[in-house]
């Protein structure tokens, strides 16, 4: 494989400046539940405080997985439909090992680290989430594997087959006795010190600090040489592999990374809810990441994760306002946006940019200020 | 004779298999499991390939992934009941439908002449918003307290309580009919405002000649006199309806399905998908936004309910019939078929799939539209080069489409509950059938709906006899589909890359 060409070192201060809005969003959740403490004084773990910290995590959560799903459907430009089969898989593996594994392996070992404190619970988490991982990406593999050789409309009926077969297997009544079948896991034994009823605040940075790590993660995984292979593919796929470059090692690479993710923010949603049901492997959720994305901008990273904050707010308002049949007007603003806005909010503000400018700069000309300084 | 091997191989793999199949199969089961398993599975193909034929034909054509087939599956289902149990509704909207439609169809009459009137630059831009405009409170006024909604009410009231001398269950009266004119009096101006409004007036870069304008004239005066006969007799016909042979009631409800579908995918097809063809992701995605406003819509008109359509008198005698001339005299609703009784309802619905399959066949292989399309799915732009309007006919196979899956929907009505859901799974099932036939051909996707219902039915046979949920049946399909993908990646018909 040719090296990368460029091997300029990116410093620290141009990453801030680069990634400045994306960092003080950062902090402005950070600070959010001090701030409304401040404001409603209703306490720190208590009243709309907490229901609001609560609103957020799913926030968080649902963001990292729109964000993995930006990976494929914007970075790779690959139309996949199966994606919550990441997402379910990454939630079952961490309901059922904490439901049926932790509390028999709970009650035969206990660890401790020289300290005397009990970490036995800690372990567990943690060998749950590893092990969500490793299922997630174990079905990307799946996935890229059967795919291997086919393209465009196959490929996404294929995929979405696939996400139906875990979909059955999930509701299936063969496996009652583990999976629940209809009606899920619910009341998972999760770790007390993690108890998101709890202990919200503690959830609440442990589900923001997720969604900072994973965006720097895949923020420098689009940036790296191998992500500039990815989109380049997308672009021309007929000249990568002139040059070189095998498309279905990349589109194997995008897959798992996206998989991965996507049960990641899957085992954090199913500690949140403390469930694991049927239908987060279903294709409606599914189709609700493609809104996100969609709706935020597809392949620009920042846009999912703002397409998943206005889903969650819109349709909290679109319900206080329509009452139970909210989706259609919904599903209206899709449509609107599909026909007229394809780029997504951030996508269409990037086009807009040089516009917006010229605007304003005529603005302050209009107001009589000083016009600016020119050099 | 290379290709035609190559062509044949398939087919008569396909067949050996079959015929293997059905040898061990009836030796394992036993003549009556084996007859009611198979029976089951023609059945579910049967449905499978209603939806699959229209999807594997408009995806081969323009490259749409329809994923709002499923719920246009549904809307036939629902129209076709609402026309059997209650037809008021459609009877008093579609008054307003035809006048719209009347107003519109002036547009081709009416764009030569206006896009050569001579007007300035700012009345050129602003005309058409006003006249949208104008149009949108129009349509809002004609539909205002139209007495549309609880439908869920009125068409179950009508079914239980039809008599001899009134029909219509119906406890407040309806609007007199003097009033009622102003509905599609502002429809028909509100459609010509529309028409008047994208004929762009004014607009030099615009072309249009006058062409068979008798023949245009024609067609938006017959919408004309259908929109006033429909008001005038709106109170009449459903009555008329409810008061016919169930049988023929029935027939009519299929056909009103038909309709349906073919106009609504004209209608979605020019004003959603054309503009974005440029787009084909797009596409995608904008029938997944449709399909979750039908959802919606009809849930709004219906309210989230499963109903239970009435089957036609023709399968509803209780009692058995011995011999299939018993069936036609009496119509019993089962039939004793090789010692098995089985429901005569669903060997219309294998007899539909069948009439469907050579309906097909004859239009693409017989007739010059059909060749239009089969040229049309091997190459597009070669076709559109030969001086043929391409569009139109993407237009033609999306509405056809939408049309057979409104049809599957009427007939799997009496079948399978009437909701809002009631599309999804056939739509799953649709595609997997278009993946596995290759996409563009309707061969093959009426050889994978049989494949497929066949491994439905028996995979739930053999589930139920190995106690396991008939889940594991539904997941055989995708296996089934994965291994055909693994060997052919184009599908079992399709065609090469």
């Amino acid at each position: 494989m040719p090296e990368p060409t460029s091997t300029k070192k990116i410093s620290f201060r141009k990453i801030i400046r680069r990634e400045s809005g994306f960092l003080v969003l950062t902090v402005l959740l950070g600070l959010f539940p001090f701030v409304m403490n401040l404001i409603t004084g209703s306490g720190l773990n208590d009243g709309i405080t907490k229901y609001w910290q609560g609103q957020l995590i799913a926030f968080f959560i649902m963001a990292v997985l729109a964000m993995s799903y930006d990976l494929l459907i914007g970075y790779a430009g690959i139309l996949s439909f199966g994606h919550a089969a990441f997402f379910g898989g990454g939630a079952y593996t961490m309901a059922l090992l904490l439901t049926h594994w932790g509390p028999t392996f709970a009650s035969r070992y206990r660890i401790t680290i020289p300290g005397g404190t009990d970490i036995t619970t800690l372990i567990i988490f943690i060998a749950s989430l590893l092990a969500s991982a490793v299922v997630a990406l174990l079905i990307g593999a799946l996935f890229s594997a059967t795919s291997a050789r086919l393209k465009g409309a196959y490929f996404a009926m294929l995929t979405l087959a696939l996400a139906e077969a875990i979909h059955i297997l999930a509701k299936a009544t063969d496996f009652v006795q583990w999976t629940g079948a209809d009606e899920g896991l619910h009341g998972v034994p999760i770790p007390a010190w993690l108890n998101p009823t709890q202990f919200r605040l503690r959830f609440y940075f442990i589900a923001l600090a997720f969604l900072v790590i994973s965006y720097f993660v895949i923020r420098r995984f689009t940036n790296s040489p191998t992500g500039r292979v990815i989109v380049a593919t997308r672009e021309n796929e007929d000249r990568m592999r002139m040059i070189g470059y095998n498309p279905a090692t990349y589109r194997t690479i995008t897959f798992l990374t996206a998989s991965l993710f996507a049960g990641l923010a899957g085992a954090m949603y199913s500690l949140w809810n403390m469930s694991a049901t049927p239908s987060m492997t279903s294709a409606v959720t599914t189709v609700n990441m493609l809104i996100m994305v969609i709706l935020g901008g597809m392949g620009t990273l920042i846009g999912p994760i703002i397409g998943a904050g206005l889903m969650q707010t819109l349709s909290q308002f679109l319900y206080n306002f329509f009452g139970a049949r909210w989706p259609l007007v919904f599903g209206l603003i899709f449509i609107f946006i599909v026909l007229f806005f394809p780029y997504g909010i951030v996508g269409t503000w990037r086009l807009k940019q040089p516009d917006l400018k010229a605007g304003w700069e005529r603005f302050r000309r209009l107001l009589g200020s000083k016009p600016p300084e020119q050099q | 004779m290379k290709f035609a091997w190559k062509k044949i191989l398939p087919i008569g793999a396909a067949i050996i298999m079959v015929l293997l199949l059905i040898a061990w199969g009836w030796t394992g089961l036993g003549t009556a499991s084996f007859v009611r398993t198979t029976l089951s599975g023609l059945t579910l193909g049967s449905l499978f390939f209603m939806v699959a034929a229209g999807l594997t034909l408009i995806f081969g054509l323009m490259d749409v992934l329809n994923f709002a087939h499923g719920a246009m599956f549904m809307l036939g289902a629902y129209m076709g009941w609402q026309f059997y149990t209650n037809p008021t509704f459609i009877f008093g909207i579609s008054p307003l439908i035809f006048a719209f439609a009347s107003g519109l169809m002036l547009l081709p009459l009416i764009k030569p002449a206006l896009i050569r009137w001579e007007i300035n630059s700012k009345l050129q831009q602003n005309l058409p918003r006003i006249a949208y405009a104008l149009a949108l409170l129009m349509i809002f006024f004609a539909f205002n307290q139209l007495d549309i909604m609880g439908l869920a009410d009125t068409a179950m009231v009508a079914i239980t309580t039809t008599t001899a001398d009134n029909p219509l269950a119906e406890l407040s009266a309806q609007e007199p009919l003097l009033r009622f004119w102003v509905r599609p009096a502002l429809m028909l101006v509100s459609g010509a405002l529309i028409a008047f409004a994208t004929a762009k007036p004014g607009d030099k870069t615009e072309f249009a000649v006058a062409e068979k304008t008798t023949q245009k004239w024609i067609i938006v005066a017959a919408l004309f006199v259908a929109t006033v006969l429909l008001t005038a007799f709106r109170e009449a016909l459903p009555e008329t309806v409810l008061l016919m042979n169930g049988n023929l009631r029935f027939f009519l409800a299929m056909i009103v399905a038909v309709l349906f579908g073919l106009v609504f995918g004209g209608i979605i097809e020019i004003t959603l998908i054309r503009p974005l063809y440029q787009r084909a992701t797009f596409i995608v995605l904008m029938t997944l936004g449709l399909s979750f406003v039908i959802r919606e819509v009809v849930q709004v008109l219906w309210d989230p309910l499963a109903y239970q359509m009435v089957r036609p008198p023709f399968f509803a005698q209780p009692g058995k019939a011995e011999t299939v001339l018993e069936w036609f005299r009496n119509g019993n609703s089962t039939l004793n078929i090789f010692g098995v009784t089985f429901p005569t309802y669903r060997l219309f619905i294998i007899a539909l799939g069948l009439v469907m399959f050579i309906f097909i066949t004859l239009l693409m292989t017989r007739t010059r539209l059909g060749m239009i399309i089969r040229a049309g799915v091997q190459d597009p732009e070669m076709v559109e080069a030969l001086g043929i309007n391409v569009r139109q006919v993407f237009t033609f196979v999306f509405a056809l489409g939408i049309a057979m899956a409104a049809l599957g929907g009427i007939g799997a009505a009496p079948f399978i509950p009437v909701q809002p859901l009631m599309g999804d799974q056939f739509q799953m099932q649709g595609f997997i059938t278009v993946v596995l036939g290759g996409m563009g051909s309707y061969v093959g996707a009426f050889i994978g709906a049989l494949t497929l219902g066949l491994a439905r039915a028996f995979g739930d046979y053999f589930a139920l006899k190995l106690s396991l949920s008939p889940a594991i049946a539904e997941a055989s399909t995708v296996i089934i589909m994965i291994i055909v993908l693994l060997i052919r990646p184009s599908g079992l018909f399709g065609k090469k890359e």
